[in-house]
């Protein structure tokens, strides 16, 4: 019965969060207009790269590139969904869930499911706009479907790093200042083009990311081709992610309420 | 004409200056974002897309001194944008209400903040220039392209500031402030942004053409491109194009302040 009543609450939660940010256009253009205007600038300003002798042979230059948007939304949907978090504390509307006879890891989780259903829509929406763009994947509905799986579960990762920061400062300000930060986590996987060709650093710093994992997962999804990503591995690395992260939110929220 | 005793146009638009630069002096962090976007930016895509530089036709084999110049005038940029959050807010909070109803010409309301920022984007310029000159890019212009990567980040900066203008007195809420930013985004990224006009493919070949920042971008790579050497013929069509887009954005601003 239990269960079942904070299933209804995470529900609840997680809808709120998700029409609180349709709301706020503001808030959701950049998750939905960033990723896809540096798409089709990197499609179009770097395609020339297909002919370097090292690059793979892929159907679609396009569908390539797309895994790096889908987790560059996955980033800013976790963003996104931190900063709300954070306008919720700092305008008291957290502070009234707090006395709300719940139980205080749904705050966290229903929050986290609101980041989810946000992915879910950003991933349709970046993956319908690049097949109406002319991209290819070999790989079918199942594996676009699978990629929506991944990305929602390395959203509700990232969504967990931003809810931690929001729950331990309570700043809306400083949420909007890390913006930058998340292209350094983006940067250091082989979003946009393949591990073997980063430049030595980054592609060694690229290994103790999971996002790269992810990212080489999805692109394997997509073109059919399993040379270019293990799923298994990527789901296995956003899996790590989110229940990590997760547990960091509820450890900040519990810290959080001890020094109320 | 003034009215009797006001102040002449000149200490106006000096106080106004004064005023954007505390903006950096007393808000913390205030020129972070502006800063550390682009030096992310630069370390993401110069690790990213390095090789590149493989391609037949690029003419530089240091991914990194190609990038340099985009990096800092997306610094500059961002920083000129910010004069339009700047603005948004005065309205919202009623100053620049104030500043209306002051016995001084318009326009000269709008040159201060535009010479704060430009001042103020010396920062992120300088800042994404000595970390990438750390990490590797190469200096073949000497101080004539110095000059011109400077003269080139200043301009784009006023730009960048009046286009965040028009944007705040249009929409009057700093809510716009992501439009401003991503005119700037977008105004540097559909040019020669990742690789010169001889390997852009599609439809980004045409938009680089006809963007004036492909011009601006090339003034500005004459520091550190070796296959840009700092000339007249490569500066000229910069200086030029930053002109055409001070004139129309300034003719925007001006317009929509006169409403």
């Amino acid at each position: 019965m239990n269960a079942a009543r904070e299933g209804r609450v995470v529900l609840a939660l997680g809808r709120r969060s998700l029409s609180v940010q349709f709301r706020r256009a503001q808030l959701l253009m950049p998750t939905f207009v960033l990723p896809l205007m540096l798409l089709a600038v990197i499609a179009s300003g770097t395609s020339a790269a297909q002919d370097l002798r090292e690059f793979p042979d892929v159907a679609s230059y396009l569908a390539f590139i797309v895994p790096g948007t889908i987790i560059q939304g996955a980033l800013l949907a976790g963003l996104t969904s931190g900063a709300a978090l954070a306008a919720d504390i700092e305008f008291g509307f957290f502070d009234r869930l707090l006395a709300a006879p719940v139980r205080r890891t749904s705050l966290v989780i229903g929050r986290q499911a609101g980041t989810l259903g946000l992915s879910v829509l950003q991933t349709v929406f970046f993956l319908l706009v690049a097949l109406v763009f002319g991209a290819r994947f070999p790989g079918g509905v199942d594996a676009a479907l699978a990629t929506i799986v991944l990305a929602g579960i390395t959203a509700v990762g990232l969504g967990g790093i931003a809810a931690a920061i929001a729950l331990r400062t309570g700043s809306l300000a400083l949420l909007q200042s890390i913006f930058p930060f998340v292209f350094v986590l983006l940067f250091t996987a082989p979003a946009f083009f393949p591990r073997e060709l980063l430049t030595p650093v980054l592609r060694d710093a690229a290994v103790y990311n999971p996002l790269t994992y992810v990212v080489e997962a999805v692109r394997g999804l997509l073109a059919g081709d399993s040379a270019l990503g293990d799923p298994w591995v990527g789901l296995a690395a956003a899996l790590g992610l989110a229940i990590a992260t997760t547990a960091l939110a509820t450890f900040a929220l519990a810290q959080r309420l001890r020094s109320l | 004409m003034s009215a009797p005793g006001a102040p002449g146009a000149l200490p106006v638009a000096f106080a106004l200056w004064r005023r954007s630069l505390n903006e950096v002096l007393r808000v913390r962090g205030a020129l972070l974002p502006a800063t550390i976007a682009p030096v992310v930016f630069l370390l993401g895509m110069s690790g990213q897309f390095g090789r590149l530089t493989g391609l037949d036709g690029f003419p530089t084999d240091s991914y990194l001194s190609w990038i340099v110049p985009l990096s800092c005038l997306q610094g500059a940029g961002f920083a000129g944008a910010a004069t339009g959050s700047n603005l948004a807010r005065d309205i919202e909070q009623g100053w620049f209400d104030r500043l209306l109803v002051a016995p001084v010409s318009r326009p000269v309301l709008l040159v201060g903040p535009i010479l704060g920022a430009v001042t103020r984007s010396l920062v992120p310029a300088t800042v994404v220039l000595v970390v990438g000159l750390a990490l590797g890019a190469e200096l073949p212009g000497g101080i004539p392209g110095l000059i011109a990567l400077y003269v080139a980040c200043a301009g784009f900066c006023a730009v960048a500031g009046l286009w965040g203008v028009f944007i705040a007195l249009t929409f009057r809420t700093q809510q716009a402030g992501p439009l401003m930013q991503q005119g700037v985004f977008l105004a540097v990224f559909l040019s020669t942004a990742y690789t010169p006009e001889v390997l852009l493919r599609g439809w980004l070949a045409g938009a680089a053409e006809v963007n004036p920042v492909t011009q601006v971008l090339e003034l500005a790579r004459q520091a550190t491109v070796s296959g840009i050497e700092p000339s007249v013929s490569n500066t000229v069509p910069g200086l030029l194009a930053l002109a055409g887009m001070l004139v129309a954005f300034g003719a925007l601003a001006l317009r929509r302040l006169g409403r």
